[in-house]
C-alpha cells in the first residue's frame, strides 16, 4: 500500500483529510437518529452474537435482569451531553418534584458564564434556546422532546449550553479541577479544546462537572472486556441515588432504561 | 438546521448595527441570502495599511455558528496570513483538531461563542500584526521578515487601490 503512494503536490491533502471526515460523519449521521426510540436489550445482544464478542453477550443476559431497553445516541462524540441531556429532561416530564430547582439552576448559568468572560452576546444566543427547552418540559410529551432532540440545529444548540455549563463549572472550581487534567497549562486552555468544541468526547471530568453543575446525578453502566458477567455501575456523585442511568459501550454512551 | 443559523445571523446582523466595531462594516450582501456577507475593514491606525479600505465575503455553512464561516479578500493584499486567492488564513476560523496551518494550541481557535464581530477584529489583528510563523503567503511572509521597507512599499499601494486613486 505504502509503496504505491504517490505524493501529488497539486493536491491539497489537508483539504481531501477533511473531505474524508466529512463524508464519514455524514455516513453516521444518515444512518444513526441523533436519539433513537426505546430499543429491547434483546435487539442490543443481536449485535454481539453473530460475533465473536461472549463478553457482551454475557453481560447483557445479566443486564436484563435490572434493565430492559436502551435509547440509543448518535456516535458524533457528543453522545454522553445528548444521552445525559435527554434522559434528564424526560425524567422531568413526569416527575416534577426537582423541576424548579433545576430550571432557577439552569437560568443562573448564564451570569456564572458571562461573569467568567464569556461573550454575553452569544452566551445569550444559546441560554436563550436552551431555557425554551427546559421551560417546554412543563407542557410537551415524550414524543414532542424526541423530534426536538432530532432537530439537529436545536439538539445541537442543547448540546452546546451543556458543554458551556461544564466549561463554565470547571473554570469556576479550577483550583480543585486542575488536579484531574493532562497536557493542558491550564483548565481555561482543557475546556477551549475538550469541553467546548462539539463533537469533542467526554470523560470522567465532564460528567462530575456536569452532575454537580445541575445537580441532576447519574450513574453509568460500564460495559468493558473485564473479567466476569457483571458491569461496574459508577455512581456519579458518589453518595447520590440517580435516577438517570446511561450505558457505557467502549468510546460511546446510550441512555439505558429498567 | 439552517433555523439556528439563520436565526442567530440575523441577531448578530442587528448588533453589529446598532454597535459597530470601529473600522468595520459588515452585513449580508443581500436581506434575501443571510449565508454571505460582505465586509469592509479601515486598515489599523499606525500600521502600514492604514487609511486603506479593504473589501472580504464571508460565506457561512449551514449549521453556523457550529462550523466557521470562511473568509475571503476580494482585493488584492499581500500579507503573510493571506492566500493569494484572498483566503484568509487565522486560527479563529478553524476549529480544534482542525489544523492545516499547525497553529500553536493556545491560539484562540473557533467555538460557537465566537461570532462575526470576534472574527473581523481578529482580521484587524491580523493585517496589524502579521504571523509569520504560520504563512499563508510565504512570499509576503518572507518580505515581512526580511525587507520590511519593501513590505510597507507594496501596503502603500495595496492601500491607494483600496482608495481607487
Amino acid at each position: 500500500m505504502a509503496d504505491d503512494f504517490q505524493f501529488d503536490p497539486e493536491l491539497n491533502y489537508d483539504e481531501a483529510t477533511l473531505e474524508q471526515q466529512r463524508q464519514i460523519e455524514k455516513d453516521i449521521a444518515d444512518a444513526q437518529p441523533l436519539i433513537s426510540d426505546r430499543i429491547g436489550l434483546d435487539q442490543v445482544i443481536k449485535e454481539y452474537t453473530a460475533g465473536e464478542d461472549q463478553v457482551f453477550v454475557r453481560k447483557i443476559e445479566e443486564m436484563k435482569s435490572t434493565y430492559k431497553c436502551v435509547r440509543k445516541t448518535r456516535a458524533d462524540g457528543n453522545c454522553f451531553f445528548r444521552a445525559y441531556g435527554y434522559a434528564c429532561f424526560e425524567n422531568f416530564l413526569t416527575d416534577k418534584a426537582d423541576y424548579k430547582r433545576f430550571h432557577e439552576v439552569c437560568d443562573k448559568t448564564k451570569d456564572d458564564l458571562i461573569t467568567l468572560g464569556f461573550p454575553q452576546f452569544t452566551i445569550e444566543d444559546f441560554h436563550t434556546n436552551f431555557m425554551e427547552a427546559v421551560t417546554k418540559l412543563e407542557t410537551i410529551d415524550q414524543e414532542e422532546l424526541i423530534s426536538m432532540f432530532n432537530d439537529q440545529g436545536l439538539s445541537d444548540y442543547l448540546v452546546v449550553y451543556l458543554r458551556l455549563i461544564v466549561s463554565g463549572l470547571l473554570q469556576k472550581e479550577h483550583e480543585f479541577y486542575a488536579n484531574f487534567i493532562e497536557g493542558y497549562a491550564t483548565v481555561k486552555d482543557f475546556c477551549g479544546h475538550e469541553v467546548e468544541p462539539m463533537g469533542k468526547e467526554s470523560d470522567h471530568i465532564h460528567i462530575t462537572a456536569l452532575t454537580q453543575a445541575l445537580g441532576v446525578p447519574v450513574q453509568v453502566l460500564y460495559m468493558d472486556h473485564s473479567e466476569g458477567s457483571k458491569c461496574n455501575l459508577h455512581v456519579f456523585p458518589e453518595d447520590s441515588k440517580p435516577s438517570i442511568t446511561l450505558l457505557y459501550r467502549p468510546g460511546h454512551y446510550d441512555v439505558l432504561y429498567s | 438546521m439552517a433555523g439556528s443559523a439563520l436565526r442567530r445571523l440575523m441577531a448578530e446582523y442587528k448588533q453589529l448595527t446598532l454597535n459597530p466595531p470601529e473600522g468595520i462594516i459588515a452585513g449580508p450582501v443581500n436581506e434575501e441570502n443571510f449565508f454571505e456577507w460582505e465586509a469592509l475593514i479601515m486598515g489599523p491606525e499606525n500600521t502600514c495599511f492604514e487609511g486603506g479600505v479593504f473589501p472580504a465575503r464571508l460565506a457561512f455553512p449551514p449549521d453556523y455558528p457550529l462550523n466557521p464561516p470562511k473568509m475571503k479578500f476580494t482585493c488584492e493584499l499581500f500579507h503573510p496570513n493571506i492566500y493569494p486567492d484572498g483566503r484568509v488564513c487565522i486560527s479563529i476560523l478553524h476549529a480544534p483538531g482542525d489544523d492545516p496551518m499547525g497553529y500553536e494550541s493556545s491560539a484562540e481557535r473557533w467555538s460557537p461563542v465566537q461570532s462575526v464581530e470576534k472574527i473581523l477584529l481578529s482580521v484587524v489583528s491580523m493585517l496589524a500584526e502579521p504571523n509569520d510563523e504560520s504563512a499563508a503567503n510565504v512570499d509576503a511572509a518572507k518580505t515581512w521578515r526580511e525587507n520590511r521597507m519593501k513590505f510597507e512599499e507594496i501596503a502603500a499601494k495595496t492601500v491607494r487601490k483600496s482608495l481607487g486613486i
